[in-house]
């Protein structure tokens, strides 16, 4: 069959102009020569220090598939209150959900979340993926986040605090990286000299999870918890043991004697401020925001930051709380987009898709590329201390109703580093509430005597 | 002759059944026509109300993706007597209405008092003081955030050049909702300014060549004769301001988060937290309903302060 196509010059010309055009303005992307394979789908996802990360790594994923995926970026609150309105309605708007630590087991336990092994019985979670104190799981029966129940989401970002610490400064004075509390303290000390520089900045605020995510590597690193044994159901509060006032005591201490005269005001943002400016010689903070302190634009310590991992007292491990970010699909949504969703976490957690994040500034959730060559590179130092930190990190929630509890902590933590009560009082006040929260709520839980 | 009356009574009853009718259909026509815009302003808001009220004895949880709810009586309602959020979330509001709203008065009819004496460039006076309200909320939170900080904000600036310490102002329980109060001060006085300077633009002139022809000075105009004739503007501004400054929420949201403690936590933020972050939607809801009941009982003081005043002049 022949064709016989006479154009004008002037349109052939115009058609090259435009295609390249296009192309240009498309961000520069090579898209596949191949067609997508799977539905789209939408993520709901906040927008965090790592967001960017995320976001590279996704538009990999459309180059190399074809697939498409939108992103539907929010504030951290913004975002759990779009993923309640979208799972809640007859017909989910997101077919993968990036739910945070503080709210995952509410759509586990909601059934708000399909298994992923139900969408696709041969989905296999990669051996070295982290799983984050199975926190990936749900045992439906028991109402435990175990291993022995369901594979529920895959890991998005492996969120711990760490240490970060001027190392320039510690090269000066001879000190090495602190493991135990004592030597965080001495170290603080001996670099607080303000309003030049404050031994370290806390995040003392009162906020949707900020004080207590800052007090959590705290209270376990000193052998503390909140409750006596979730993975079992024992929900008895233990908040108010003397390990717990031993805790607060030192972080009070530590922000009073060493720390930011407003520490009971400060939040994320101002704790990195006070790092990038060189305003502050540790900052124990969530590792998502290491690319800040080695970008020349931002940061007056470029090269300056050290990491490691938050430390404890004299023979207890490392013991940071999980503020991880995992990925579950919606139950509320047609198949196809379930099982294009399958997809989309199927190339995610592989090891090259990791090293991707890495590349991109993100943290990877595959065990594997902390072993690469890339961990070894001074931009990437941040990695090794992670790897040895992950293991220890702690999964702070394991039941649905986290944010009331997490209610109680952000207040009572605030007033005890505001000096509006005593950590006695504090610790036993916020103990008889969660116990209160948790009664209510039928849970087997006791209670403490009470501080004296 | 009778039969000519009977005839004009038979004509004046007809007329009279003609009117009976055509108003009843008048008045049904009126009640057809109403009843959409009725039927909708009842969908609208009483219908979310009634929800809110009933769902303010119930508790809602999700189970396999559904919502179960169960009676509880007034539970709710009980709890909110414990709840230390609530307690101070209505203290501090009230602080913060009154306060706020008694700040605004006095400084936007100052301003207007003032800005309605002047000849030239009032336009440009008008147009600068008014500029507050019309920054977004977002924005006033960014500028006071940065105004207010410890480590470079202006205020601690200032307080440096004449050799005072810095001060935590958002951070310290003592200075956190005083701060707040500024802010909504800076940000609402535009608001009393605009209605006062078109209330004090309005008052009759021949009262005061009246008063000035008696030899009344200026503080004796505005005690005697502006003072007075403002009252009923006087009362509707602050209403209107008390009940707005009873929903603040952006600039205690932005600034504080409520902290330090419950330095600054307002009935709004609260709600919220409850509402929202908990996710309790039946407490939250008696919550609702509680605030509700407050600012209508506020708003019939109002009212009926106004009525009062009314009928004194």
């Amino acid at each position: 069959m022949n064709f016989d196509i006479r154009m004008p010059r002037r349109s052939i010309l115009k058609g090259i102009g435009a295609a390249g055009a296009g192309s240009f303005l498309g961000g520069g992307a090579i898209r596949p020569l191949y067609a997508q394979s799977v539905a789209p789908i939408t993520i709901v996802i906040n927008q965090s220090p790592w967001f960017e990360s995320f976001r590279r790594t996704v538009e990999a994923y459309e180059a190399a598939t074809g697939n498409k995926v939108e992103l539907d970026v929010n504030p951290f609150a913004g975002s759990l209150e779009k993923q309640r309105n979208s799972v809640r309605a007859s017909e989910g708007q997101y077919d993968i959900l990036i739910m945070n630590s503080g709210w995952f087991t509410e759509m586990y336990a909601g059934g708000f979340v399909e298994a992923i092994t139900d969408i696709d019985p041969g989905f296999k979670l990669d051996p070295e993926v982290y799983t984050l104190g199975d926190t990936v799981y749900y045992n439906a029966e028991k109402k435990t986040v175990t291993a022995d129940g369901k594979l529920m989401s895959v890991p998005i970002s492996p969120l711990i605090p760490m240490l970060y610490y001027r190392g320039d400064l510690y090269r000066e004075a001879g000190l090495q990286a602190p493991k135990t509390f004592a030597d965080l303290e001495a170290n603080a000390r001996k670099f607080h000299n303000p309003p030049d520089i404050y031994g370290i900045v806390q995040r003392g605020a009162r906020g949707p999870h900020t004080v207590a995510y800052d007090f959590y590597p705290y209270l376990y690193g000193h052998g503390g918890g909140i409750f006596k044994d979730q993975s079992s159901g024992d929900y008895s509060v233990t908040l108010n043991s003397p390990e717990g006032r031993e805790a607060l005591d030192y972080y009070i201490r530590l922000a009073r004697e060493a720390g930011h005269p407003k520490t009971a005001a400060s939040d994320q943002a101002e704790v990195i401020q006070a790092m990038v400016t060189g305003h502050a010689a540790h900052i124990m903070m969530v590792i998502a925001a290491w690319s800040q302190m080695d970008d020349p634009n931002k940061s007056a310590v470029v090269d300056k930051v050290e990491w490691a991992p938050p430390p404890s007292l004299e023979g207890l491990p490392t013991a940071p709380g999980l503020g991880h970010w995992l990925g579950g699909i919606s139950k509320n949504v047609p198949d196809d987009r379930k099982r294009a969703a399958v997809e989309f976490l199927r190339w995610f957690q592989t090891k090259e898709a990791q090293l991707e994040t890495a590349k991109a500034g993100g943290i990877p959730v595959h065990a594997a590329v902390y072993r690469e060559p890339i961990a070894d590179e001074r931009k990437y130092r941040w990695m090794k201390p992670l790897a040895e930190a992950l293991p220890h990190s702690v999964n702070i929630y394991q039941f649905p109703e986290a944010s009331e509890v997490i209610a109680i902590l952000e207040l009572g933590l605030n007033r005890a580093i505001a000096g509006e009560i005593t950590s006695v009082d504090s610790l036993n006040g916020m103990a008889d509430q969660i116990h209160k929260v948790m009664a209510g709520h039928s849970y087997d839980t006791g209670a403490l005597e009470p501080l004296k | 002759m009778t039969s000519v009356r009977t005839t004009e009574v038979r004509a004046v009853r007809g007329a009279h059944r003609r009117d009976v009718i055509e108003g009843a259909d008048q008045r049904l026509w009126q009640w057809l026509t109403f009843a959409p815009a009725l039927a909708m302003m009842l969908a609208l808001s009483i219908l979310p109300l009634a929800n809110l009220f009933v769902t303010s004895f119930q508790d809602v949880a999700w189970v396999e993706g559904q919502p179960v709810r169960s009676w509880a009586g007034l539970t709710h309602y009980r709890a909110l007597f414990d709840d230390e959020l609530f307690g101070a979330g209505i203290t501090n509001t009230v602080l913060f209405a009154f306060g706020a709203v008694t700040g605004q008065m006095v400084i936007g009819f100052a301003l207007a008092v003032l800005c309605s004496k002047i000849g030239r460039g009032r336009v440009f006076y008008r147009a600068i003081f008014i500029l507050p309200i019309l920054i977004p909320g977002i924005v006033i939170g960014a500028i006071w955030k940065l105004m207010l900080n410890y480590d470079f904000g202006l205020a601690n600036k200032l307080l440096g050049f004449v050799g005072i310490m810095p001060h935590d102002w958002l951070g310290s329980a003592e200075t956190a909702l005083l701060s707040v109060i500024i802010v909504d001060i800076w940000h609402w006085t535009p608001f009393c300014f605009l209605l006062f300077l078109a209330g004090v633009e309005s008052l009759p002139q021949d009262v005061f060549e009246a008063a000035k022809i008696d030899g009344a000075g200026a503080w004796q105009e505005l005690r005697y004769i502006t003072l007075p004739l403002m009252i009923p503007t006087i009362i509707v501004t602050s209403a209107f301001r008390l009940i707005l400054a009873f929903k603040v929420f952006d600039e205690v949201y932005l600034l504080t988060s409520g902290g330090p403690g419950t330095a600054t936590e307002v009935i709004s933020f609260t709600l919220y937290q409850r509402f929202f972050t908990e996710d309790k939607a039946g407490y939250g809801s008696a919550m609702s309903v509680a605030v509700i009941f407050l600012v209508s009982m506020l708003l019939v003081v109002a009212l009926s302060a106004r009525r009062r005043s009314e009928a004194a002049q």
